[in-house]
C-alpha cells in the first residue's frame, strides 16, 4: 500500500518556474515606483557601508601611523554620521519592500477572493472549504515570505558588491585581482550547489505533499483505521512517508551548510592571500597600513551577501510551490454564466411597472451528465400569487428555485420574468429580485443588523422594519444589546427558530418581488414553530412567492399546490381539488403533512 | 528524544571547533601587522607564512563548519521527526469525541506550521544560540587580552542596545499576537464565505463580501506593517551598536596607538573582533524572535500531545479467547455531550442472531451499534460480549471480531483491491474478489479500465454513493468477523442491487451475529428480530409477523413504506 506513485511531481521543470515568477512579477508591477524608491535608497545604504572602512583606512594612515591627533575628531563625527545615515536608510528600505510585499499579498488576496465570488455553484459543491481557505491564507502567506527574507534586495547586494569591487580595483589594482583570484571557484562552487541543491528542493516538496495528503486523510478517516485495527500498519505506513521526508531535507542541510563554510572559508583564504601579498607590498612600501586594513574589511562585507544567499534560494523553493498552486485556482474555470448581451429595443425588460408573470417552460436539468433531475418541467406564475411544489426527496423541488435565481444554468427549456429569458438579464439584477430564505438558514459571525442587512446600504435602513415584520423584534429587543447583539460562527448562540426568523428578516430587508422559500424539513420545537409560523405570514405578505412546502399551514394557505414527480409536474390545483382527485397528492399529503 | 542529546553535544563541540578557527584568523592578522610593523624582530614569521596559517585555519574551519552544522540541523530534523511520529501516534489512540470537537484544518495546522516553528528553534535557533555564546565568550575573552580599556569602551554601548531590543521584542510580541488575530479572522471570513457561497449568491451580495474581505486583509495589513516596522528598526538598531563600538575603537583606540599604548596589529585585530561581534548580536533578536514563537507552538502541539482518549485500553484485559458474538446490553445508558442518546436499554442477542433495528433519525439505532466496537466509552458493567464487560476486553481483540460498515463509507485513495484488503491484512485476490462479489461490485468494477487497480478518490475515479457503501462492505465482509454491523448501509443504492446484495449476504451470514440498522424496513426483511427505536429508547421487538399484528411504531413505517411504494409505482 503505497502512495509513492500517487503524488509525483519531482520532474516539474525550471522553465515553469520562470513562468510563474514571471506571473508573479506582474503583480510586483503596480509598486514599480516604491520599488525604485527603494532601490534609489540602496546606492545610500551601499555608500554608507561601503565608507565605513574606508575612513578607517584614512584613520589609520593619516592619523593613527603618522601620530597625528588633529582631525581624528572630525572623522570620529564623520563615521558617526555615517552609521545614523545607514540605519535610516535600511529601515526605510525595509519598511518600504515591507509595505510592497504586504500590498501584493493584499492584492493577490482580494482577486482571488473576487475570482472565488464569480464562480458557479457547481465549484463550490465540488471543493473542499479547507483547500480553498488554505489558498487564501498559508499559500499566500509563503509568497509573502519572498519580501521579508529580502529577495528582492538580491538587487542591492549585487549594487553593493559592484561598489567594493570598483572601489577595490581603484584603491590597488594588483591586490584586488589578488582578491577576486578566489572567486571563479566561489562562483563554480555557488552554481553547482544551486543545481544539487534544486533537484534536492523538487524531492522535499513532493514528499512533503505526500505526507501532507496522508495525514489529511488518515484524520478524516481515523475512525475507519480504528475499526479495522490497523493503527499499527499506517503507523507504519506514516513512518515511511515521514522518514523519507526527513532524509529528503539532509541533502538540503548538507548542500546549505557546505555552500556556507565555502564561503566563509573563501573569504578567509581572500584574507589570507592579502596578508600574503599585501604584507609584501608593504614591506616594499607599495601600499598602506591604511589600505591592508580597508581591503581586509571590504574582504568580509563583500562575502557577507553571498553567504545568506542558500537560505533565500530555499523561501523562493517554497514560494514557488505556493505560487502554483494560488495560480492554479485563479486559472479554474467554471465562472458563473455570463448574460447574453440583451437585444435592444423590444425585449429589454419593461421598466418600474412591476413584476406580472414568471413562466418555466419545459425545463430540463441535470446536475452531471445525462443524470436528468428535471425532465420537461413547466410552470406558470402571476403576479401576487402563492404556489406551493410538493413531491418526494430528491424529485427536484429544490432545484426548480435554485434554478430560478440561476444558480445553475438549465440544459434545456427556458425560464423567463415577464417575457424576458432570465438568461438576458444580468446576474445582479435577477437576483436583487428574488428574496431565497434556505432550508438550513446560514448565518455569519456579526451583529444582528448586518446578519439582516448583509451590510447592503439600503437593507441596512430596513433593518428594524424588516425584523419586526416577520416577529423577530420582540426576541430581537430582549438582548442585552439589541440589533448590535454578536452573531458567532453559524449562530450557534441562537436558536434554531430564532435563526430562521433572522434569515426570513433578512429576506424581507431586501425587499423582493419574489420570495423563494425553501421550508425547513427538520422537527423544530414547539416555541421555534410557533415564531416561524408567524414569521412566515409577514414574509409572504403582498410577494409572488414559490415555496418548497413541508409544513402544513403552507399547502393549506397556497394560492396553488404543484406536485413534482420524477422530475416532471404531475398534478397541480389547490389542497382541496387535488385532495379530492385521491391521486399522486393525496398519498403525498398523507405520507408528509398529516401528522 | 534522548538520543538527539548526543548530536547536540557533538554539534556544539565543533562549534566551538569553528568558532575557534575563525577567532585564530584576527589573531594571525595582528600577528602578521605586527611582524609588518617591525620587520626586523627576531621569532617572527613571513607575511607569507601568516598567510598560510590563515588560509589552513579557514579550511579548517570550514570543513569543521560542515559537519557543525549538519549534525545540529539534522537533530534538529530528526526531533521534527520524531515529534511527528508521537502527534500521529497519538492521533490513532484518540477517540470520535476528540476528532469530532476538533477541526481537521486546526490539526493539519498544527502538524504543519507549528511544527515548523519548533523545528526552527530546536534548530537553527539552537545552532545561532551556541555560536552567538561561543563567539561571544572568545572573542570577550580576547578583546581583553589586546586591551581591557579598550573592551570596556567598545561594550560600552552594547547595555543600550539590549534595552532597546528588550523593548522592541515585547512590542514585537504584541504586535505579532495581534497580527496572528487579524489573520484568524480573515481566515474565518473566507472560511464563511466559501461555506455560505449560496447565500451570497442569492442576495448578490459579492460586492459586499469583497469589500468586508478587503477590510480583513486592510486590518490584516495594518497589523503587519506593525511588526514591520519593528522589525525595520530591530535590524538598523543592532548594526550600528556594532559600528558604535567601531567608532568608539577608532577614536579611544586610534589615541592608544598614537601614544604607544597599543601596536597598530592589535588596534586591527580589536576592529576584526568587534565585527565578528556583530552578526551574533543582530543573530540574538532573532533568536528571541524564534523563541518565543517556538514555545509558543509547542504548547499549542502539546494540546494534541496530552489530549486523553475516553476510549481506553483496559488495566487488566480479560482474554475472551475467540469471540462468538454473543452480546448483551445491560441498563446501558449513554450520552453525547449533554443530550441523552440512550436510555434503560436492556437487550440480549444470541450468538448468531440477527438483528434489525429501526427508527426515525435521531432515535438513537446508530449509536446503539457504534457502542459495539467501542467508538464512544461506555460505563462498566453495562455491555458485554460473550458474557465478558466490553470495558474488560482490549480494545484489538473487540475490533478484530466486530466487522463495522459506517453510515458514510469513507475510502482511502488507494486502489479498490487496496480499499476492500484493507479489512484482512495480505488477503489474497481470491478472497478480495468474493469480498467484492457478495457486495454486489463484481458488475462495477469489471466497467472501470483498470479493474480492482482503478484508484479512487481525488486523483482516482470518484465512486457514486452507492459503490462507494459497497466497497466499504466488502472492506468489512473480508474481515470474517464474528460480529457484522451494517449501519444503513444500502441508503444509496437502488432496489434492485438492495435485493441482489440481500440475498448474497444471507448466504454469507452462517453463524455470525449479525445486526442491520436502517430507516427503511426492506433491508431488515430475513431478520430474526427487529428491534424499533424512538428517543434513545427499544419501544418494540420482535419479528416481522409479531410486530405488524402489534400495530404499533413499526406497523405505521410499514404502512408509510407501502403508500411511499405506491407513488413509486404511479
Amino acid at each position: 500500500m503505497h502512495f509513492g506513485g500517487i503524488y509525483e511531481d519531482e520532474t516539474v521543470g525550471k522553465i515553469y518556474d520562470r513562468r510563474l515568477m514571471g506571473r508573479f512579477v506582474g503583480y510586483v508591477a503596480p509598486y514599480r515606483r516604491l520599488i525604485v524608491v527603494a532601490l534609489l535608497l540602496l546606492p545610500f545604504i551601499a555608500a554608507s557601508k561601503l565608507a565605513q572602512p574606508w575612513i578607517l583606512k584614512m584613520a589609520i594612515d593619516s592619523h593613527i601611523t603618522k601620530g597625528v591627533m588633529a582631525g581624528l575628531p572630525s572623522l570620529a563625527t564623520g563615521f558617526l554620521g555615517i552609521i545614523l545615515a545607514e540605519s535610516l536608510f535600511s529601515f526605510a528600505e525595509v519598511y518600504l519592500l515591507q509595505y510592497v510585499g504586504q500590498k501584493v499579498m493584499y492584492d493577490i488576496r482580494v482577486q482571488l477572493f473576487s475570482h472565488l465570488q464569480r464562480l458557479s455553484a457547481r465549484f463550490f459543491d465540488q471543493t473542499p472549504v479547507g483547500s480553498l481557505v488554505s489558498r487564501l491564507t498559508s499559500d499566500i502567506e509563503v509568497v509573502g515570505e519572498m519580501f521579508a527574507a529580502g529577495i528582492v534586495t538580491v538587487v542591492g547586494d549585487v549594487l553593493v558588491l559592484a561598489g567594493i569591487v570598483g572601489i577595490m580595483l581603484w584603491m590597488n589594482v594588483r591586490l584586488s585581482l589578488v582578491t577576486f583570484s578566489v572567486l571563479p571557484l566561489l562562483i563554480w562552487v555557488a552554481f553547482t550547489f544551486r543545481n544539487w541543491m534544486r533537484v534536492a528542493f523538487r524531492q522535499v516538496r513532493s514528499r512533503q505533499a505526500n505526507l501532507s495528503a496522508f495525514l489529511a486523510e488518515s484524520i478524516g478517516g481515523m475512525a475507519v483505521v480504528q475499526l479495522f485495527n490497523r493503527e499499527r500498519d499506517e503507523a507504519r505506513e506514516f513512518r515511511r512517508l515521514n522518514s523519507s521526508y526527513m532524509e529528503a531535507n539532509l541533502p538540503v542541510i548538507t548542500w546549505d551548510a557546505a555552500l556556507y563554510a565555502v564561503v566563509e572559508s573563501l573569504s578567509s583564504i581572500a584574507v589570507a592571500l592579502i596578508i600574503w601579498y599585501g604584507g609584501g607590498e608593504i614591506v616594499k612600501g607599495n601600499l598602506s597600513f591604511g589600505a591592508l586594513v580597508a581591503f581586509i574589511q571590504y574582504i568580509e562585507k563583500f562575502f557577507s551577501p553571498i553567504r545568506d544567499m542558500s537560505a533565500k534560494y530555499s523561501v523562493m523553493q517554497g514560494a514557488m510551490a505556493s505560487l502554483e498552486r494560488i495560480f492554479g485556482l485563479l486559472d479554474k474555470e467554471g465562472k458563473e454564466p455570463e448574460s447574453k448581451p440583451q437585444p435592444p429595443g423590444p425585449s429589454a425588460p419593461a421598466p418600474k411597472q412591476g413584476l406580472q408573470q414568471i413562466c418555466f417552460k419545459d425545463i430540463w436539468f441535470a446536475y452531471s451528465d445525462e443524470d436528468y433531475v428535471l425532465k420537461g418541467f413547466s410552470l406558470e406564475m402571476r403576479r401576487g400569487e402563492k404556489v406551493a411544489l410538493v413531491g418526494e426527496t430528491g424529485g427536484g423541488k429544490t432545484t426548480v428555485t435554485r434554478l430560478l435565481s440561476r444558480l445553475y444554468e438549465i440544459n434545456r427549456g427556458s425560464i423567463a420574468i415577464d417575457g424576458v429569458d432570465i438568461r438576458e438579464m444580468s446576474l445582479q439584477s435577477l437576483r436583487r429580485r428574488i428574496g431565497v430564505v434556505l432550508q438550513d438558514p446560514y448565518l455569519f459571525s456579526g451583529t444582528i443588523e448586518y446578519n439582516i442587512s448583509l451590510g447592503d446600504p439600503e437593507a441596512l435602513q430596513r433593518v428594524e422594519q424588516a425584523a419586526a415584520m416577520v416577529g423577530a423584534d420582540r426576541f430581537i429587543r430582549e438582548l442585552p444589546k439589541g440589533y448590535q447583539e454578536e452573531v458567532r460562527e453559524r449562530g450557534v448562540n441562537f436558536s434554531a427558530g430564532e435563526r430562521q426568523l433572522i434569515s426570513f428578516a433578512r429576506a424581507v430587508a431586501f425587499d423582493p418581488e419574489i420570495l423563494v422559500l425553501d421550508e425547513a424539513t427538520a422537527s423544530v420545537d414547539t416555541a421555534s414553530e410557533r415564531l416561524i409560523q408567524q414569521g412566515l405570514e409577514g414574509l409572504m405578505q403582498g410577494r409572488t412567492t414559490l415555496v418548497v412546502a413541508h409544513r402544513l399551514s403552507t399547502i393549506r394557505d397556497a394560492d396553488r399546490i404543484v406536485v413534482i414527480h420524477r422530475g416532471e409536474k404531475a398534478e397541480e390545483g389547490t389542497h382541496a381539488e387535488l385532495m379530492s382527485a385521491k391521486a399522486l397528492y393525496y398519498r403525498l399529503y398523507q405520507l408528509q403533512f398529516k401528522d | 528524544m534522548l538520543n538527539c542529546r548526543g548530536a547536540y553535544i557533538l554539534g556544539a563541540v565543533l562549534l566551538v571547533g569553528t568558532n575557534l578557527c575563525g577567532l585564530a584568523i584576527p589573531w594571525l592578522m595582528k600577528l602578521a601587522i605586527e611582524g609588518l610593523q617591525a620587520p626586523t624582530s627576531q621569532g617572527r614569521f613571513t607575511p607569507a607564512q601568516y598567510g598560510g596559517m590563515i588560509a589552513v585555519a579557514a579550511v579548517a574551519q570550514g570543513v569543521i563548519r560542515v559537519f557543525s552544522r549538519t549534525t545540529l540541523l539534522n537533530a534538529g530534523r530528526r526531533i521534527e521527526f520524531l515529534l511527528r511520529e508521537d502527534l500521529y501516534g497519538k492521533l490513532l489512540t484518540l477517540d470520535r469525541t476528540y476528532f469530532s470537537n476538533w477541526r481537521t484544518g486546526d490539526i493539519l495546522s498544527r502538524l504543519a506550521n507549528d511544527l515548523t516553528n519548533v523545528r526552527m528553534l530546536l534548530g537553527f535557533g539552537v545552532l545561532s544560540l551556541l555560536n552567538t555564546v561561543v563567539v561571544y565568550t572568545a572573542a570577550l575573552f580576547l578583546l581583553t587580552r589586546i586591551s581591557p580599556f579598550l573592551t570596556i569602551c567598545a561594550i560600552a554601548p552594547f547595555p543600550l542596545m539590549i534595552y532597546i531590543v528588550k523593548r522592541l521584542s515585547a512590542s514585537m510580541f504584541r504586535c505579532s499576537k495581534r497580527m496572528q488575530e487579524a489573520l484568524s479572522r480573515l481566515t474565518a471570513r473566507v472560511e464563511e464565505n466559501v461555506s455560505a457561497a449560496s447565500v451570497v449568491k442569492a442576495y448578490c451580495r459579492e460586492e459586499g463580501e469583497i469589500e468586508t474581505f478587503r477590510q480583513a486583509c486592510g486590518g490584516y495589513l495594518e497589523a503587519s506593517m506593525g511588526v514591520a516596522r519593528l522589525r525595520g528598526w530591530m535590524l538598523p538598531v543592532m548594526a550600528s551598536t556594532g559600528a558604535f563600538g567601531t567608532l568608539i575603537v577608532l577614536f579611544i583606540g586610534g589615541g592608544q596607538v598614537i601614544r604607544g599604548e597599543l601596536t597598530l596589529g592589535g588596534f586591527v585585530a580589536f576592529n576584526g573582533y568587534l565585527a565578528m561581534l556583530v552578526w551574533p548580536t543582530i543573530m540574538f533578536g532573532w533568536i528571541l524572535n524564534l523563541m518565543q514563537r517556538g514555545a509558543a507552538s509547542m504548547t499549542r502541539l502539546g494540546e494534541i500531545l496530552h489530549a486523553s482518549a475516553e476510549v481506553v485500553e483496559p488495566d487488566e484485559p480479560v482474554d475472551p479467547g475467540v469471540i462468538e458474538g454473543g452480546i448483551e446490553y445491560r441498563n446501558l445508558t449513554f450520552s453525547y455531550g449533554t443530550a441523552k442518546m440512550l436510555r434503560g436499554i436492556n437487550l440480549k442477542i444470541r450468538k448468531g442472531e440477527r438483528i434489525g433495528i429501526v427508527g426515525v433519525v435521531g432515535s438513537g439505532k446508530s449509536t446503539l451499534v457504534r457502542l459495539i466496537p467501542r467508538l464512544f466509552p461506555i460505563a462498566d458493567g453495562t455491555l458485554f460480549v460473550d458474557g465478558i464487560d466490553l470495558n474488560r476486553i482490549s480494545l484489538d481483540k473487540v475490533r478484530s471480531a466486530v466487522g463495522f460498515v459506517p453510515q458514510e463509507s469513507f475510502l482511502f485513495s488507494r486502489s479498490i483491491a487496496d480499499n476492500i484488503g484493507y479489512g484482512k491484512p495480505g488477503a489474497t485476490r481470491e478472497e478480495i474478489e468474493r469480498a467484492a462479489r457478495i457486495a454486489g461490485l463484481a458488475g462495477d468494477i469489471a466497467r472501470f479500465p483498470q479493474g480492482f487497480e482503478t484508484l479512487v478518490g481525488e486523483r482516482g475515479v470518484t465512486l457514486s454513493g452507492g459503490q462507494k457503501q459497497r466497497v466499504a462492505i466488502a472492506r468489512a465482509l473480508i474481515k470474517e468477523p464474528s460480529i457484522l454491523i451494517l449501519d444503513d448501509p444500502l441508503s444509496a443504492v437502488d432496489a434492485d442491487t438492495e435485493e441482489e446484495i440481500l440475498s448474497a449476504l444471507s448466504g454469507y451470514y452462517g453463524e455470525r451475529t449479525v445486526l442491520i440498522v436502517s430507516h427503511r424496513l426492506s433491508p431488515l426483511r430475513g431478520c430474526d428480530r427487529i428491534i424499533v427505536m424512538e428517543q434513545g429508547a427499544i419501544v418494540e421487538q420482535g419479528n416481522h409477523a409479531e410486530l405488524l399484528e402489534l400495530g404499533g411504531r413499526y406497523e405505521a413505517i410499514h404502512r408509510e413504506e407501502q403508500l411511499k411504494a405506491e407513488i413509486e409505482r404511479l
